[in-house]
């Protein structure tokens, strides 16, 4: 039990996904198959055995709600605690400009929570972590704030942080450099109390931003120690970065960390057939839901729920998701397709490995 | 107070002897069935899909894997205030308690049960088919005919209706004569196992039956004959769907297989009538570049390397490479390891089929004698066998015991 009261901010980040995020938040993205991307932080989470969740949300949450629904299948519909969607709140003329605004937004819930910690996650990263030893570094460094980070090619939309030991010396917002280095992973652990007042102290000072005003402001005043993660994650923050994270669910050894371990990665189940693969059917090197009728050629590509891939249709480096079909003849090479694509027959759509070709949802081709 | 307009009674107690090394340690009606199902499904979703959300689930033989599988009912929609599915195993009564010794016993012993809900109708299924079937529709039939009681029946061809309880019905459908397993069929109207009831009318004929000491306590046998005797307006619904009686290794190998090809027989693929199930929610299924995948069902969680033609992969299964499976079923989470060879073959759930294997082949090199109950040359690896590598199975072969290494190359006595 990790006596941690666990946030999954979302909706943060939709804009640099552009057509992804149009019609849901990048909490929802559809990954690796057959889940959304906040189930990994979600079980994650349930996992480390934290039970009592908060979901905030922004906006275009509807398919993150639904998904998540009364967290049952994260076991998370209890009596006591469990998981509880947090959608904005809002009166008459506010809005929110940044995050310390939505955690304001949350002070009831975070009251209500007994918990002496507070876990904080984005639910942008596809990975299968545990908290526990995050918890227990925390406690023996005595840290104010314990940032997660792993060490990766620098992200210029991320924030670069320079260590000595575990204290964190530096840090960058939008770093513009193109070496490996260590990265925030927009998860945070620290005192409920602490971050109760930080709310309030925000609040009173017009300070929107947690890691501008309570992690960078304050990197000389508190003690700020990183966390090294050590495992895969990806971090969902462009349509390049989900191509190529999606991509990596081919790799037997990420497949291994992420769906093998003892950490099960939970998810809303459908009630879908087992997928027919015919006599035509040529798949290879490929990750397949189920519910998917398969006559065509499958390579090196994830293919979601009930797809339909006609005969003599290739589909090459590709991700498709729920619900799409490929008519005859149809083809696809480095092409993203949203849920409920319609790619007629004989058309042919083909991107490159840096530059995927997505479609939206509902679109026909 | 509850009241449903009628109840459902899922006959689920069988042990299904036929399906040998299957169901040694689990009742037939959860044996894995279509990649990612258990025959218990087809029943309950049909119930659901029906609109029937009050139902009992008669238990006795090997429950505890069935129990724990239908649990609270939540996967087919029967997690209700109002209602909901029950699971019915034997209980005592007073001091004392039996179990149940026959299927008109069964409901018998659960009165108190039904009448909590104050039903019109009680449906009795079986717990062991596989079939589509709006029940709603049988039940409009029986209101319409003022029935006493209403046989869903389907026509089977003379040849194998000695096999079945067999109705010869008139043109309103009015059933005047009924025999279990004639040697002389008058007619190839076969009785489904799919009963509805006015029930005031059948808590008659069970008591009754009840304290007839001479009874077999069945419905086939001896409550419908008996309300036919009296009298009483039974009539026959037919069906014209696909049903399948999976009590048999072969049978079960069969409704399987009936999944497959571009236009199957049985197609699950139905929008209007899913079947529901409790599933594992596991990764989505892999399929490796070194893999062939033709005319077959895989389902999640599964990692295939290998051949697979015409087959049925359930959940969970690792396929290692230089394998070939064709013609057969792979129940959840056996593992294939590399170059091993099954055909025509039935591998049970966690059964581990070692390097180099073959099953299905014409000579075996493995001895003791086995029981041979696979009828029409299908091979049945049991529940959790381990099979040693090098060792060949012969075909019509039902190994319930694990294969040891030493055992590998001794001919078969």
């Amino acid at each position: 039990m990790m006596d941690t009261v666990g946030i999954i901010m979302t909706g943060d980040n939709d804009a640099r996904l552009a057509e992804l995020t149009r019609v849901r938040s990048v909490a929802a993205l559809p990954v690796a198959g057959r889940y959304r991307l906040i189930d990994f932080t979600l079980s994650g989470m349930v996992n480390s055995g934290i039970v009592n969740v908060g979901v905030t949300t922004r906006s275009n949450y509807r398919s993150l709600m639904d998904h998540l629904g009364s967290g049952k299948e994260w076991d998370l519909n209890r009596k006591l605690y469990g998981l509880r969607i947090l959608p904005p709140y809002i009166r008459g003329e506010e809005h929110y400009s940044g995050d310390m605004d939505i955690l304001r937004g949350i002070r009831e819930f975070l009251a209500h929570s007994k918990q002496k910690y507070v876990l904080i996650a984005h639910g942008d990263l596809l990975f299968n972590p545990r908290f526990e030893d995050l918890q227990r570094q925390h406690i023996s460094s005595g840290a104010d704030i314990t940032v997660m980070y792993n060490n990766s090619l620098c992200s210029p939309d991320g924030v670069r942080i320079e260590l000595d030991g575990c204290r964190v010396t530096d840090m960058e917002v939008h770093p513009e450099r193109a070496e490996v280095c260590s990265n925030l992973l927009g998860i945070f652990f620290m005192e409920k109390e602490l971050l109760c007042s930080q709310i309030a102290h925000c609040s009173g000072r017009g300070l929107h931003d947690f890691v501008m005003d309570v992690l960078v402001r304050n990197v000389e005043k508190m003690n700020i120690c990183g966390y090294e993660y050590k495992g895969f994650a990806g971090r969902i923050d462009s349509v390049n970065a989900y191509y190529r994270n999606n991509m990596m669910m081919l790799n037997a050894d990420v497949r291994r960390e992420l769906f093998l371990s003892k950490n099960f990665i939970y998810t809303k189940v459908k009630d879908t057939v087992p997928t027919y693969y015919s006599s035509a059917a040529r798949v290879s090197d490929s990750v397949v839901a189920d519910g998917c009728r398969i006559e065509g050629v499958v390579e090196n590509s994830i293919i979601f729920r009930g797809v339909q891939i006609g005969r003599g249709a290739y589909i090459r480096n590709s991700i498709v998701m729920q619900n799409s079909v490929i008519e005859q003849d149809a083809g696809l090479d480095y092409a993203v397709l949203d849920k409920s694509v319609t790619v007629r027959k004989g058309k042919r759509i083909s991107g490159q490995d840096s530059f995927p070709v997505i479609v939206g949802k509902n679109v026909t081709v | 107070m509850m009241h449903s307009e009628c109840v459902a009674m899922i006959l689920a107690g069988g042990q299904g002897s036929r399906l040998g090394a299957l169901t040694t340690t689990v009742a037939k009606p959860a044996v894995p069935f279509g990649g990612k199902y258990r025959i218990i499904d087809f029943p309950l979703s049909n119930c659901a899909n029906s609109s029937i959300t009050t139902v009992g689930v008669l238990t006795q033989y090997q429950p505890l894997e069935l129990n724990t599988y239908i649990g609270s009912g939540q996967p087919w929609d029967m997690d209700r205030t109002n209602g909901g599915v029950f699971v019915l195993p034997p209980f005592v009564r007073g001091n004392k308690g039996e179990w149940y010794k026959g299927t008109a016993n069964a409901i018998y012993q659960n009165t108190e049960f039904i009448e909590q809900f104050r039903p019109e109708y009680v449906l009795i299924l079986s717990g062991d088919h596989i079939y589509k079937m709006d029940y709603r529709k049988m039940l409009k039939y029986h209101q319409q005919r003022q029935a006493d009681a209403t046989i869903a029946v389907i026509n089977v061809p003379l040849a194998e209706a000695s096999r079945y309880g067999i109705m010869s019905a008139d043109d309103t459908g009015r059933i005047y004569d009924f025999t279990e397993k004639p040697k002389e069929p008058k007619s190839t109207l076969a009785s489904m196992g799919v009963y509805i009831f006015r029930w005031d009318i059948l808590k008659k004929y069970l008591a009754m039956d009840e304290s007839n000491v001479s009874s077999s306590n069945d419905f086939g046998k001896d409550v419908i004959p008996a309300m036919l005797a009296d009298g009483c307006g039974m009539y026959a619904y037919a069906f014209d769907g696909y049903w399948k009686d999976v009590g048999t290794v072969r049978s079960l190998w069969e409704a399987n297989m009936d999944m497959l090809g571009d236009n199957p027989v049985f197609n699950l693929r139905d929008e209007a009538w899913r079947i529901y199930s409790r599933t594992a929610g596991m990764p989505p299924q892999f399929i490796s570049a070194k893999s062939t995948v033709t005319d077959s069902c895989i389902t999640e969680g599964c990692y295939v390397a290998g051949e697979v033609l015409h087959s049925v992969i359930f959940t969970g299964v690792d396929i290692e490479e230089d394998t070939r499976i064709e013609n057969s079923i792979i129940l959840p989470y056996a593992r294939v390891r590399r170059g091993a060879y099954i055909k025509n073959s039935v591998v049970g759930e966690h059964a581990d089929i070692g390097q180099d294997v073959v099953i299905g082949c014409e000579q075996g090199n493995i001895p003791r004698p086995c029981s041979p109950l696979c009828g029409g040359g299908i091979t049945l690896v049991g529940k959790g066998i381990k099979v040693a590598a090098g060792a060949r199975v012969q075909s019509g072969v039902m190994l319930d015991f694990d294969v040891e290494p030493s055992e590998v190359g001794k001919l078969q006595v």
